[in-house]
């Protein structure tokens, strides 16, 4: 798989468009929204420049935004999830750090790791998205079981593609 | 000044993010109704198209459901045609409830087996005894007539098709109400002849040809066919090939029609002939 911007480019492309078409349309009892689209941030190869990806981000949450008619609350997320990525693989590195060459795949990485990945990215994204939105403290604990419920499913979704799409 | 670069250079992903999530949360705090309508007609666009193509999908899994609400809607609406109550001339108000007597009441059914290129066709269908079918009530479908029903079991019955020289029916045609037997003479699936129409009458290709209502088995006015071609057979009666509307190969769903008063017609009629 090469890690060209082009092939960046395109799964930026791929995943936006099959969360805008399938899984905005999975929506069991209101309370479960899964948000695959994190896929995008955590696929972006080990070697991309910080900033880059943060931009990325931006550029990812503005274009679900627009979409979903929410404007910045994807954004606020995703921006979020893309500064905290290095930050994410310096916690979870596996003892011998990483290769440069390498991509955060299940193949390369190990189930293990990419499912912690996958959590933590995914759970920082779905807390700051779900607060965000509704923007207030209020209904503390409906937002809290709506960022777990969503969470799980997302997770679920997201690792079990990595046996669907990439096979080494 | 050039501490201020190096600043900025050390800490440019940080200073990016603040950047952008202010941003971010500036926007969903000042996004009135209006820049929020903007934004969404963009979605709208892109999701439209695609969306049909969802719904479409959605509809072709949910058709079994949906063909089984509309039989049953079907049904009721048969059921409460103005003309499948009897109506008394001494009170002329139509109330369509159960103070007037029922003269035709609509058993919904489902086609369960049927042949259309046999020389005698029959079709099978889910409704007996049990769900008042009795021999000789005529079937129909939303095309028009099918059949007759000619023997029954508790819970199901056998129909005899419109495509079996065993079945006749009479009708007529809508626009001159010239009227004959009809029956099927082992042509092709789609196509029956009609006798004994008058050489004054006047044909036009096309015309439709309904039942006429002689007879206690299909009331008055369905459908048939229409006119597909004619000659004159000597010299004094037309015998006119009707194109029959439904399509005796997709039949799914029926109606059966029960005349409440048949006994009592055909009782008067056999004492009027034996007398």
């Amino acid at each position: 798989m090469n890690k060209g911007p082009v092939s960046i480019l395109i799964q930026f492309v791929v995943l936006l468009v099959l969360q805008l078409l399938l899984f905005n349309n999975i929506q069991f009892s209101g309370f479960i929204n899964p948000y695959v689209y994190v896929l995008f941030f955590l696929l972006l190869p080990f070697s991309i420049s910080k900033a880059l990806t943060v931009i990325l981000g931006l550029l990812m949450g503005l274009a679900i935004d627009l979409f979903m008619g929410t404007p910045g609350v994807h954004a606020a997320a995703t921006v979020l999830i893309a500064f905290i990525r290095p930050g994410v693989f310096k916690m979870i590195a596996p003892h011998d750090g990483y290769d440069a060459n390498t991509l955060p795949r299940i193949s390369y990485m190990g189930l293990e790791w990419f499912v912690k990945y996958t959590i933590i990215m995914v759970v920082v994204h779905h807390l700051v998205l779900f607060y965000v939105e509704v923007f207030s403290f209020s209904h503390f604990f409906h937002t809290l079981l709506k960022v777990m419920l969503s969470s799980v499913f997302s997770c679920a979704f997201i690792i079990l593609s990595q046996f669907f799409v990439f096979r080494k | 000044m050039r501490n201020l670069f190096r600043f900025i250079l050390q800490y440019h992903v940080l200073i990016l993010f603040i950047l952008f999530e202010i941003f971010s949360i500036t926007l969903v705090v000042t996004t009135g109704s209006f820049q929020e309508a903007r934004f969404y007609q963009a979605g709208q666009k892109l999701n439209n198209t695609l969306s049909n193509r969802i719904e479409n999908t959605r509809d072709y899994l949910s058709l079994y459901k949906e063909n089984k609400r509309l039989a049953t809607e079907n049904n009721r609406l048969y059921n409460l045609l103005k003309s499948s109550y009897k109506i008394s001339y001494i009170d002329s108000t139509f109330r369509g409830d159960t103070a007037s007597p029922r003269y035709y009441k609509y058993i919904s059914a489902k086609v369960i087996n049927n042949s259309v290129n046999k020389k005698y066709n029959y079709m099978t269908i889910d409704k007996g005894r049990n769900h008042g079918i009795e021999p000789e009530m005529g079937v129909i479908c939303d095309d028009g007539i099918v059949g007759m029903v000619k023997s029954v079991s508790d819970n199901f019955c056998v129909v005899l098709s419109l495509l079996n020289p065993r079945f006749g029916v009479s009708a007529k045609i809508k626009s001159s109400g010239f009227y004959g037997p009809l029956s099927w003479k082992e042509t092709s699936a789609d196509k029956a002849i009609l006798e004994d129409i008058p050489h004054h009458a006047t044909i036009v290709m096309g015309d439709t040809i309904l039942t006429s209502g002689y007879g206690s088995i299909f009331p008055e006015n369905y459908m048939i066919g229409v006119i597909s071609n004619f000659k004159l057979k000597g010299g004094n009666y037309y015998e006119i090939t009707v194109k029959l509307s439904p399509d005796f190969q997709r039949l799914n769903q029926v109606q059966v029609i029960r005349n409440e008063f048949r006994n009592e017609i055909e009782t008067l009629e056999q004492t009027a002939v034996n007398e």
